[in-house]
C-alpha cells in the first residue's frame, strides 16, 4: 500500500499528518477507545450489578431490541421530533439573511432622534396601560418598545442577542419554565388560547396528552382518528423550535453568508437583480456546505436527543411518546443497569444514522473549485 | 428604488423583527419575573409579581440568610460562575485551535484516505455520547483526571464537531488561493497562517461562541467528574435548587439570571466580529 507517489504527495502527506496530529491524539484517546469498547460490550451482558458476572452473549441484545416493539415506537418517536427541524432551518437562514447587515441607520441625528422618539411613546403607552389596570399589557408594551428603542440604537446586535437568548438560558431553567407554560389548567399558552377562541373550544393538555398530528396512539401503534390534535409531543417540538430557530443555526448562517464575497454581490448589482433573486442565486448556493453541515448535525443531533427534555419534563410519558432512543438508552442502561443491551441499541442507532448520513454525503459534499 | 419606498421596506423589516425578537423574549421574560417573586406567586399566572423584591438574588448571592431558618445557603454562586468560565474558556481555545488545524488538513492538503479518516471523524460523532460515558470515565479513573479541572478541560479540547464545522467553512475558500500562493513559494504553515486562518475568522468565532457556550452549561460530563464543591461548575451547582421534597424554582430562576451574564456579554463580544467583508473577494477588490 502506497500513501503518496512521488514528492510532492509525500511532502503534502507529512504536512497533513503534522496539522491533523494533536486533534487525532485526543481523539484516539478519548473517542475511539471508548467506541470500540462500547461496540465489544454490545455483545456481552454487561451490567452495573456486581453479581451478574461479564458474560459474552453474541447477537442476543440485537435480536432482543429489533425483536421488541418499544424500540421501534420510541424510534418512531424520535423520527416525529425530527418534523420541526426542516422548518427550524428555513426559519435560521431566513432570519439570518436579515441579521447578517448592521441595520442601523447611518445618520446619528436621525437615528438617535427616531429612538428617543419610541422610548417617549413607548414609556407614555405603557404607563397608560399600567394606570388602566393590566400590568402585564404594560410589560409587555414595554418589551416591545424596548426592543425597537435598542434595535434602533444599536442595530443587529440588539436582535441576533433577543433571538440567541434561548440557547443561553438553555437547560433545567428552561425546561421548568416550558413546564409551567405548557400546565393546562395554570399555563402561560392555555390561558392564552382560552382568550383567543371561543368559550367551550377543547384546549390541548399538551404535556399530558397522547394526541398527536398523526393521529397514532401508543404502545401497541393504531391509528385513531380520536387521537388527532395537538399532544405532548407538538408541545416539545414547539419548545425546540423556539430554541432552535435563532439559535447555533443562526449564527452559522450568519458567519456563512458574512464569508460570501461581496463581489458576488456587486456583480448581481450590476445585472440588476433584486433582493429575493440575489438571496436564491447567491445566498442560498453559497452557504450549500453550511446547509449539509446542519442537516448532517441536525440529523445527529435528532437522533440522539430528547434525553433532558425526558429526564426533567416528562420522564419519557404520557406512555411513552415523549421517550426518544437516547432516553430509551439512558432508562435501560441507567435505571435498569443494562449497559450491554443499553450499548446495542446506541449501535443500532448509529446503523441508522451512519446510513442517513452517508446519503446526505453523496448529494451533499462538494468541494468549491471556483 | 425611491427613497420612500426604501424608508418603508426599512420600517416594516424593524417592525416584524422587533415583534418577532419580542414574541421568542415572551418565555424568558417569564423567567425574570418569577426570578422576583416570592415562593408562594410562583404557580399564579401573573408576569408582574405582585410583591416584587430582590430578595431572591440575594439568597442566591448569599447577601441575606432565609428568612425562616435564619441559615445562609449552602451554595457559592460567584465559585460556580468562575469554574465554568475558567473551564470553558480552556477548552475554547484548546478545540479552536487543534479542530482548525485538523479541519485545514482534512479540506485543503490532497493525500490518501483523507476522506476515509474524515467518515471516520464524523462517525464517532453518530454514536450516543451516553454509552461513551463510562468507558471515557474509567480512562480519567487510570490517568488520574477524576475531579480535576484538566478532567474537565483535556477531553472537550478534541471535537469532531468542531473539526467538522471548520472544514466547511474551508470549504467554501477557493482552492486558487492556496494554488496562487504556493507558487508563490509559501509553504503549507503560511498559507494556514496567512491566507486560510483570516478567511476563516467567522467559522473560528462561530465555534469560538458555540465551544464556550456548550462547556459553560455542560451538564453530563461535569456530572460525572465532579465530586468536590471547589470545582463545580454552574449547571451542576443548579442542580442543587432541585431537592428531592421541593424544588425552588424562584431561587433557580433567580440564580440561572446572574449565571448567564457573563455569556451574554460574551455573545455580545463576539457576535459583533460577525459581519459581511471580512472576505476580500478574490483579493481584486481595490
Amino acid at each position: 500500500m502506497k500513501l503518496w507517489e512521488g514528492k510532492r504527495e509525500k511532502r503534502d502527506f507529512w504536512a497533513a499528518m503534522v496539522f491533523l496530529l494533536p486533534n487525532f491524539l485526543g481523539f484516539i484517546a478519548f473517542t475511539v477507545g471508548p467506541v470500540l469498547l462500547s461496540l465489544y460490550m454490545s455483545f456481552t451482558n454487561w451490567s452495573m450489578k456486581k453479581s451478574i458476572p461479564l458474560e459474552w452473549v453474541g447477537f442476543r441484545n440485537y435480536i432482543d431490541l429489533l425483536s421488541d416493539g418499544e424500540f421501534w415506537f420510541y424510534f418512531y418517536n424520535t423520527c416525529y421530533f425530527m418534523l420541526g427541524v426542516p422548518f427550524a432551518v428555513c426559519g435560521s437562514l431566513l432570519l439570518a439573511n436579515i441579521l447578517v447587515d448592521q441595520m442601523r441607520i447611518k445618520v446619528d441625528r436621525t437615528r438617535n432622534k427616531l429612538a428617543m422618539l419610541t422610548a417617549v411613546v413607548g414609556f407614555i403607552t405603557c404607563a397608560f396601560l399600567w394606570i388602566g389596570g393590566s400590568q402585564d399589557a404594560a410589560l409587555f408594551a414595554g418589551i416591545v418598545y424596548l426592543a425597537a428603542f435598542f434595535g434602533i440604537l444599536f442595530g443587529t446586535t440588539t436582535y441576533r442577542t433577543m433571538f440567541y437568548i434561548p440557547s443561553f438560558a438553555a437547560g433545567v431553567a428552561t425546561m421548568i419554565l416550558w413546564m409551567q407554560i405548557f400546565n393546562p389548567e395554570s399555563g402561560l399558552l392555555n390561558n392564552l388560547l382560552y382568550y383567543l377562541f371561543p368559550a367551550g373550544t377543547e384546549l390541548p393538555t399538551w404535556l399530558q396528552s397522547t394526541d398527536n398530528l398523526l393521529g397514532f396512539l401508543p404502545l401497541p401503534a393504531h391509528f385513531n382518528s380520536s387521537g388527532f390534535g395537538f399532544g405532548a409531543r407538538e408541545a416539545i417540538i414547539f419548545m425546540g423550535f423556539w430554541g432552535a430557530i435563532g439559535g447555533n443555526n443562526m449564527i452559522l448562517y450568519i458567519a456563512s453568508i458574512s464569508n460570501i464575497p461581496d463581489s458576488y454581490y456587486e456583480a448581481a448589482d450590476i445585472d440588476g437583480a433584486g433582493s429575493v433573486a440575489k438571496f436564491w442565486h447567491i445566498t442560498v448556493p453559497s452557504v450549500a456546505p453550511t446547509t449539509f453541515f446542519i442537516l448532517i448535525m441536525a440529523v445527529i443531533g435528532g437522533l440522539q436527543g430528547g434525553f433532558q427534555m425526558a429526564k426533567i419534563m416528562t420522564n419519557g410519558g404520557p406512555i411513552g411518546t415523549t421517550t426518544t432512543l437516547a432516553y430509551y438508552i439512558y432508562s435501560s442502561g441507567f435505571s435498569e443497569l443494562k449497559l450491554g443491551f443499553a450499548s446495542a441499541v446506541a449501535w443500532i442507532m448509529f446503523i441508522i444514522v451512519f446510513g442517513a448520513t452517508l446519503t446526505q454525503w453523496k448529494y451533499g459534499n462538494r468541494q468549491s473549485e471556483a | 428604488m425611491t427613497t420612500n419606498w426604501r424608508a418603508i421596506k426599512t420600517f416594516l423589516k424593524f417592525f416584524f423583527i422587533t415583534l418577532f425578537a419580542s414574541a421568542i423574549f415572551v418565555p424568558f421574560i417569564w423567567m425574570i419575573c418569577t426570578a422576583f417573586k416570592p415562593a408562594n406567586e410562583v404557580e399564579m399566572l401573573n408576569f408582574i409579581p405582585h410583591v416584587a423584591s430582590s430578595d431572591n438574588f440575594k439568597l442566591v448571592l448569599k447577601i441575606i440568610p432565609n428568612a425562616l431558618s435564619g441559615k445562609y445557603l449552602n451554595i457559592d454562586l460567584l465559585k460556580w460562575i468562575f469554574n465554568s468560565i475558567f473551564v470553558a474558556s480552556w477548552v475554547t481555545v484548546l478545540q479552536v485551535t487543534t479542530s482548525s488545524l485538523a479541519a485545514f488538513a482534512f479540506s485543503r492538503i490532497r493525500w490518501k484516505f483523507r476522506d476515509q479518516v474524515f467518515v471516520m471523524y464524523l462517525a464517532t460523532m453518530m454514536i450516543p455520547g451516553l454509552v461513551l460515558t463510562i468507558p471515557q470515565f474509567q480512562i480519567m479513573v487510570s490517568i488520574g483526571f477524576v475531579n480535576t479541572y484538566a478532567g474537565l478541560i483535556i477531553p472537550m479540547a478534541f471535537s469532531a464537531f468542531g473539526t467538522f464545522m471548520l472544514r466547511q467553512f474551508m470549504l467554501g475558500i477557493p482552492l486558487s488561493y492556496d494554488e496562487a500562493a504556493e507558487i508563490d513559494g509559501a509553504s503549507w504553515m503560511q498559507i494556514y497562517l496567512d491566507i486560510i486562518l483570516p478567511l476563516t475568522k467567522p467559522g473560528l468565532i462561530t465555534l469560538a461562541i458555540f465551544t464556550f457556550l456548550g462547556n459553560y452549561r455542560n451538564l453530563m460530563w461535569p456530572l460525572v467528574m465532579i465530586k468536590d464543591e471547589a470545582i463545580k461548575t454552574v449547571p451542576i451547582g443548579l442542580l442543587s435548587f432541585q431537592g428531592s421534597y421541593h424544588s425552588q424554582t424562584e431561587l433557580l430562576m433567580a440564580a440561572t439570571m446572574i449565571c448567564i451574564i457573563p455569556l451574554i456579554v460574551m455573545f455580545i463580544i463576539m457576535q459583533k466580529k460577525l459581519v459581511r467583508g471580512i472576505n476580500l473577494g478574490g483579493g481584486v477588490k481595490e
